[in-house]
C-alpha cells in the first residue's frame, strides 16, 4: 500500500548560511542527505518512502537565499528559497516578468504558495513543475553553489532525464537570474488540468515572443513544456519555425506540429499520450497567439 | 378550520439558520477525533497489499514487543461471526481471518500510546500470504473458471433481482419505435470532509461503548452485537457530530469500530481510531459502477410503452447494502415517467475491488443518467421536442405505477415548465453559439423507504420546568439540518421558539430506536413522529391548563409560549406557568411520544411489487455548458433546477440541500473518478480524487433552484424529501448539454475532456468523409 506514512526517522540540520550548507553537503553520498526547501513535494515523498534520507538539511533559516533583487543590467536575480507568495508580491516580477507572475499565481492555493519555493520547484526536477517552463522561456540562468565555488548555467540544460538534474551531489541550486526583457516582447504560460484550480498539470506550455522593431516579424520565439516529455524542455526546433517570420495562422500550425514531434509525453492514469499531444498542439498555438498579441500591442502604444 | 389547513405557521416555512452553525463555524463542535480520554490509546489498522490472498500466518510478536505498543489483535481475536446489512448478505468480518479480498482489507490492528508508534508497529506485523488469482471486472468474474470470492456465492453473484410488470413482450411487439443503448457508470466516493473516526471503551462491567460519527447509530449497534457475538444491550453507541455523511462507512459498523472496542477490552483503556483520507478513499463504500443496458419501446408520438433494463453492478469484495442497491435501481425505473410494461434484471457481482454500497441518490443517479440520456435520443429520432416528450410521459398525481407505487403529490409537469422558464430554455435550445449547449435531465426520489426489517421512527419530547423541551429521536443530524427542522416541527406544535428545543444526539442507551438517516426518510418519518410527540405534550398541557383556567382543553391553542383560549383570547396563561403548576403541584411528568410506521403496507422484495415510499419527489433541471473544442474542457455555465419537495419546512435548509445534491452530481459527471488498476486505487487523495471547487461551478447568479410547492398529506406539515432527488437528473442534463454543444453523445461516465475531444474529432472526420 502506498499510504502516506509517518515521516521516517532522520537527523535534521538547520544551517544559517550558504557556506554552512555547502560544507554540509560537501562530501555527501546522494541518499545520505536531502535538502529541504518548502517541502511541499519532499515531505510527501518521504511519507511515501520514496526518499528515506539519513539527514535532512533544512534551508528555511538561510536568509541569504530569500531575495528578489533588480540588477544593474536591468535583469532580475531571485534567491532559490524565495516562496511563490514572495514572487507574487515582488513589483518587478508583476511589472516586467508577467509570465512568471501568471505562472506562480496558478500554482496550488495560498497555503501552498506560502511555503513552496522557486528553488524547490526547479530542483525537484519533476516534468509537471510549472515554474521551469516559464523560466526557460525567459532564458533563465541558474547558479549552482558548492564548497568548490559556483557556476552558472542555462536552466534549459539543467534536466538531463526524468527526476534528475545535472547538479553534482555537493552542489545546491542557489540563485536564478533573468535577463532584461527585450523590447516588444511578451510571454504566457497556459496549462491544462481537469479542475479550474488546485490541480496537477496535465500539460503546460510556456511561450515567449520577441518582435522585431517593425512590431510584426517574430525575431525570437521560446517555447517550453511541462509534461511534454520526461523532463521540462525547450522545443527549439519548433521555435525556429517561426523565427524571422510574420505571424500567421498557417505558420502557427507548423510550429504546433513541430512542437508535437519534439514532444514525447507519457501515458499514465492521469492522461493518455495522444491526448497530451492534442493539448500541446492547441495550447502551443494559443500561447503564441496570446504572446504575440501582447507583444505587438506594446509596439502600438509606443 | 385549523391553522394547519390554512397553512399559517409561526415557525414552519421560515428560512431558519442551522442551530449548530455558530458552533461549527467557531470550530467548537466536538467531532469524534476531538474526544480525548484519560489514558486513551491510538489504534491503526494493517491492510492487505494484495487484491486476493489467503492468510497463511500472522506473527505479531515483534509488533507487540515494540515499546509503547499495548496490544495487537487479528481476526482470530473475534468470534468469527459474519455481520452485514441484509440477512442473506452477511459477509463482513471485523478483521479478515483466512482470506483477504481487496487491497486495503483490514488484517490486524494495533493500539499504542500514540499514532506514530502504532503505525511503526504495523511494519513489524509479519503476515504470510498465499496470493490468489484476482478478478476485477464483473463480466470476467461471472465467467466459468473465474476466481471465486465467497463460497456461498457461485459465479460471484453477490445479489440478483428480477422483476416484470405488465406484458413486456407484447408491448415491444406492438411498439412503433424501439431503441437499445448501453450506459456505463464509474466508481465515485462520498467525499465527506470528516474521515471515519471512533473511540471505544470496554468497561469493567463488560459493557462496550462506542463514540462515533455515525449516520445510523442503531444499525451500527446491531452490527457490533452481531460481529462481537454479544447482546445488543451490552453495547452502547453514542453519536458525535458528523462531518458529512452521504452514506457509506458512517452507516455501518466498520473494522475500526470493532477494533477500538476489542483493543479496549485487551488493554483496559479507551482506544481511538481515525482514518486517513487515503484509507477513506481506498476501503470502498463507493457508488456502484454499472453497465446499464436499456431497451425502450414507444408509440409514434414518443409515449413509452415498454422498458427492459439489464443491469450489471461491480460490487467489489463485500455486500454492504448492495442487495438493496440493485433492487432500488429497478424500482426507481418506474419514476418519473409512465412505463406501463417493464422488465428489470440485475446482477451485483463480487470483484477484488473496494466494495460498493450507498451514496447520496443511491442507484437512482445511475438509472436517471441512462434513462434521461436515452429519452433525449428517442426524442431526436422521433422529432419530438425534448421537453414535450417528458411532458407526454410524465407521471401524474393519483397514478399507480406498474410496480405499485401509489403517487400522491407529484408536480412533475410544473417542475419541467418552471425549469424551462428559469433557464431560458426556449430562447437557448438550438440558438446558442457553437460549442455552447443546454440540456435537460429529470429524476425522482423517495421520501424514505418501507423496508422489510425496521421501518418505523419514534420521537420523545420531555418538557422542562423552564418551558423549554428536550427532543430525542433516533435520527442524526449529518449536516443536512435535521436538528433544526425537527426542532422547528416541535416548536410549531408547542407554540415555542426553535431555540426552546434542545435536540439531543443519538445515544442507543437513551434515545428512541430508529433505522437511521438514509433514503431521505428523516423529515417525513421522524418528522411525523416528532409532530405526534409534540401534540401529545400539548394534550397533556391543555389538560392541566384547562383545569387551572376552567376552560375546555379542546379550546386551547399554543402560540408564542402561551396557552390561549381561542374562543376568548383574553384568557391566556404562559406555558411556563402551566408547566410549573403541573410539575410542582401535581407531580406530573410532562412528556410525549410519537411514532410513524408508514402504515402497514409492505413491499414484496422478491417481486418488486408494492408501494415503497409514503411519498415521491419529482425533479427537473437544465444545465448550460461551454465546451472548449480544442481541449474538450467543459465549463459549467449554469444550472437551473426545480423539484416538488412538498412544502419546505425550512426553505434555507432545502436550498442548501438541493444545491448541494446538484453540485455532487456535477462532480460525479465531470471530475470525480476513483481510478483503480488491478484493484489498486491510483488516486487516494483529495488532490487526485477531484471534487469540484467553487471555481468549477456555475456562478451563483446562474445557479438557481425553485420549489414547486405542494401539500403532501403523508408528510409533516406537507413536507417531502429534499436532499437527494435534486441530484438525480443532473448527470443526464450535463450529457445532454454536452451533446447540444458538440454533437458528441457520451454514454460512459465520467465525461472527461479526453473523451469529449475524441468525440469532437471523430465527428470532424465523419464530416470530412461526407464532404469529400
Amino acid at each position: 500500500m502506498t499510504y502516506l506514512r509517518r515521516l521516517p526517522k532522520f537527523e535534521y540540520v538547520g544551517p544559517r548560511t550558504l557556506t554552512e550548507v555547502c560544507s554540509l553537503i560537501s562530501g555527501g553520498a546522494p541518499d545520505d542527505a536531502m535538502l529541504l526547501a518548502g517541502g511541499t513535494d519532499a515531505i510527501l515523498q518521504m511519507r511515501r518512502r520514496e526518499r528515506v534520507p539519513r539527514r535532512v538539511i533544512g534551508l528555511k533559516g538561510v536568509a541569504e537565499l530569500d531575495f528578489v533583487r533588480e540588477q544593474a543590467d536591468g535583469g532580475l536575480s531571485i534567491g532559490a528559497m524565495t516562496t511563490l507568495h514572495s514572487l507574487l508580491s515582488a513589483p518587478a516580477i508583476r511589472q516586467r516578468y508577467a509570465i512568471l507572475h501568471e505562472t506562480a499565481a496558478q500554482i496550488g492555493g495560498p497555503e501552498l504558495r506560502n511555503i513552496a519555493t522557486i528553488g524547490g520547484n526547479i530542483a525537484g526536477a519533476l516534468p509537471c513543475a510549472d515554474l521551469p517552463p516559464a523560466l526557460m522561456t525567459l532564458d533563465a540562468q541558474i547558479k549552482l553553489s558548492s564548497h568548490r565555488g559556483e557556476r552558472w548555467m542555462p536552466l534549459r540544460d539543467f534536466f538531463p532525464e526524468f527526476g534528475r538534474t545535472v547538479a553534482q551531489d555537493d552542489e545546491l541550486l542557489s540563485e536564478i537570474k533573468l535577463p532584461r526583457p527585450a523590447p516588444y516582447s511578451a510571454g504566457t504560460y497556459l496549462k491544462f488540468h481537469d479542475r479550474q484550480s488546485m490541480d496537477m498539470t496535465v500539460v503546460g506550455v510556456g511561450a515567449f515572443v520577441v518582435l522585431d522593431d517593425d512590431g510584426r516579424t517574430v525575431r525570437e520565439l521560446r517555447l517550453a513544456y511541462a509534461n511534454g516529455a520526461p523532463t521540462v524542455f525547450r522545443a527549439m526546433k519548433a521555435e525556429a519555425v517561426l523565427c524571422g517570420q510574420l505571424f500567421g495562422e498557417k505558420v502557427l500550425d507548423a510550429v504546433a506540429e513541430a512542437a508535437c514531434s519534439e514532444s514525447s509525453p507519457r501515458t499514465s492514469w492521469r492522461a493518455n499520450a495522444g491526448y497530451r499531444l492534442s493539448l500541446i498542439r492547441a495550447l502551443t498555438k494559443r500561447a503564441i497567439r496570446r504572446s504575440w498579441q501582447s507583444a505587438s500591442s506594446q509596439k502600438g502604444t509606443k | 378550520m385549523s391553522a394547519e389547513i390554512r397553512h399559517e405557521f409561526q415557525v414552519i416555512g421560515k428560512p431558519t439558520p442551522k442551530k449548530d452553525a455558530p458552533l461549527k463555524a467557531a470550530g467548537r463542535a466536538e467531532f469524534a477525533d476531538d474526544i480525548n480520554m484519560a489514558g486513551m490509546l491510538h489504534g491503526k489498522l494493517l491492510r492487505s497489499p494484495h487484491p486476493h490472498a489467503r492468510i497463511l500466518s500472522i506473527d505479531a510478536s515483534r509488533a507487540a514487543a515494540l515499546p509503547g505498543v499495548r496490544a495487537v489483535i487479528t481476526g482470530k481475536d473475534f468470534p468469527g461471526v459474519r455481520y452485514g446489512n441484509l440477512p442473506r448478505t452477511r459477509d463482513y468480518l471485523p478483521l479478515a481471518i483466512d482470506t483477504v479480498r481487496y487491497i486495503g482489507e483490514e488484517v490486524a490492528a494495533v493500539a499504542a500510546i500514540d499514532e506514530d508508534t502504532a503505525e511503526e508497529a504495523l511494519d513489524l506485523v509479519q503476515v504470510e500470504y498465499e496470493v490468489l488469482p484476482a478478478v476485477f471486472d464483473p463480466e470476467e468474474a461471472m465467467k466459468p473458471g473465474a476466481p471465486q470470492l465467497h463460497a456461498p456465492a457461485p459465479g460471484n453473484i453477490s445479489a440478483h433481482t428480477e422483476s416484470e410488470f405488465g406484458n413486456v413482450e407484447a408491448a415491444f411487439a406492438e411498439a412503433a419505435y424501439i431503441r437499445e443503448d448501453m450506459f456505463e457508470t464509474h466508481a465515485v466516493k462520498q467525499g465527506m470532509l470528516e474521515p471515519h473516526a471512533c473511540v471505544g471503551v470496554w468497561d469493567s462491567f463488560g459493557k462496550a461503548t462506542l463514540w462515533s460519527c455515525k449516520m445510523s447509530p442503531y444499525t451500527v449497534w446491531r452490527q457490533l452485537a452481531m460481529g462481537l457475538d454479544m447482546k445488543p444491550g451490552d453495547i452502547r453507541v453514542v453519536q458525535t457530530y458528523v462531518g458529512g455523511g452521504f452514506s457509506g462507512g458512517k452507516q455501518e459498523a466498520m473494522p475500526m469500530d470493532f477494533c477500538a472496542l476489542m483493543l479496549s477490552k485487551k488493554t483496559g483503556r479507551p482506544v481511538k481510531f481515525v482514518h486517513t483520507m487515503e484509507e477513506v478513499l481506498t476501503i470502498g463504500h463507493l457508488r456502484h459502477p454499472m453497465k446499464i443496458w436499456l431497451r425502450t419501446g414507444t408509440t409514434k408520438d414518443g409515449r413509452i410503452v415498454a422498458q427492459h433494463c439489464k443491469l450489471l453492478a461491480n460490487g467489489g469484495a463485500y455486500s454492504s447494502i448492495g442487495g438493496f442497491s440493485i433492487f432500488l435501481a429497478g424500482a426507481m425505473l418506474n419514476l418519473p415517467y409512465r412505463v406501463p410494461n417493464m422488465r428489470f434484471e440485475s446482477n451485483r457481482v463480487y470483484t477484488n475491488n473496494g466494495f460498493c454500497g450507498a451514496l447520496r441518490g443511491h442507484t437512482v443517479v445511475q438509472m436517471c443518467f441512462a434513462r434521461d440520456s436515452q429519452l433525449e435520443l428517442i426524442a431526436a429520432d422521433l422529432g419530438i421536442d425534448p421537453l414535450e416528450i417528458r411532458h407526454r410521459n410524465a407521471i401524474q398525481e393519483g397514478d399507480v405505477t406498474a410496480n405499485g407505487f401509489r403517487i400522491g403529490t407529484f408536480a412533475f409537469d410544473e417542475c419541467i415548465k418552471r425549469v424551462a422558464e428559469m433557464s431560458g430554455w426556449h430562447e437557448k435550445r438550438g440558438k446558442l453559439p457553437k460549442y455552447r449547449g443546454i440540456g435537460f435531465g429529470c429524476g425522482a426520489h423517495l421520501s424514505g423507504a418501507r423496508l422489510m426489517g425496521h421501518s418505523a421512527s419514534a420521537a420523545e419530547i420531555r418538557m422542562l420546568e423552564d418551558g423549554t423541551v428536550h427532543l430525542t429521536t433516533g435520527s442524526t443530524d449529518v449536516g443536512q439540518g435535521v436538528e433544526t427542522v425537527m426542532s422547528m416541527i416541535a416548536a410549531e406544535v408547542l407554540g415555542i421558539e426553535v431555540d426552546d428545543v434542545t435536540y439531543l444526539k443519538v445515544d442507543s442507551a437513551a434515545t428512541p430506536l430508529d433505522p437511521g438517516t438514509f433514503g431521505s426518510r428523516v423529515t417525513l418519518f421522524t418528522g411525523n413522529a416528532v409532530k405526534q410527540a409534540a401534540e401529545e405534550v400539548c394534550r397533556q398541557l391543555a389538560e392541566i391548563a384547562g383545569e387551572r383556567m376552567g376552560v375546555d382543553p379542546q379550546d386551547l391553542i399554543f402560540r408564542r409560549r402561551e396557552i390561549v383560549n381561542h374562543k376568548d383570547e383574553k384568557q391566556r396563561v404562559s406555558l411556563k406557568e402551566i408547566v410549573r403548576w403541573g410539575m410542582f403541584q401535581q407531580g406530573k411528568v410532562i412528556s410525549g411520544r410519537g411514532t410513524y410506521g408508514a402504515s402497514e403496507e409492505k413491499i414484496d422484495f422478491r417481486t418488486g411489487q408494492g408501494n415503497l415510499s409514503p411519498a415521491y419527489n419529482p425533479t427537473a433541471c437544465a444545465v448550460e455548458v461551454e465546451v472548449d473544442p480544442e481541449t474538450g474542457r467543459v465549463t459549467m455555465v449554469g444550472l437551473w433546477g426545480a423539484d416538488d419537495s412538498g412544502t419546505p419546512l425550512n426553505p434555507l435548509a432545502v436550498k442548501g440541500q438541493v444545491i448541494g445534491a446538484a453540485v455532487m452530481s456535477i462532480g460525479h459527471a465531470l471530475w470525480e473518478n476513483l481510478i483503480r488498476i488491478d484493484g489498486k486505487v491510483m488516486n487516494p487523495s483529495l488532490r487526485d480524487y477531484k471534487m469540484p471547487q467553487a471555481t468549477d461551478l456555475p456562478k451563483l447568479a446562474n445557479f438557481e433552484h425553485s420549489n414547486v410547492i405542494t401539500w403532501e398529506p403523508e408528510g409533516p406539515f406537507g413536507a417531502k424529501e429534499a436532499g437527494q432527488g435534486a441530484g438525480t437528473g443532473v448527470v443526464a442534463a450535463i450529457a445532454n448539454a454536452i451533446h447540444d454543444a458538440t454533437g458528441v453523445r457520451l454514454t460512459r461516465l465520467p465525461f472527461t475532456p479526453e473523451s469529449i475531444l475524441a468525440g469532437i474529432e471523430e465527428l470532424k472526420e465523419k464530416e470530412a468523409v461526407t464532404e469529400s
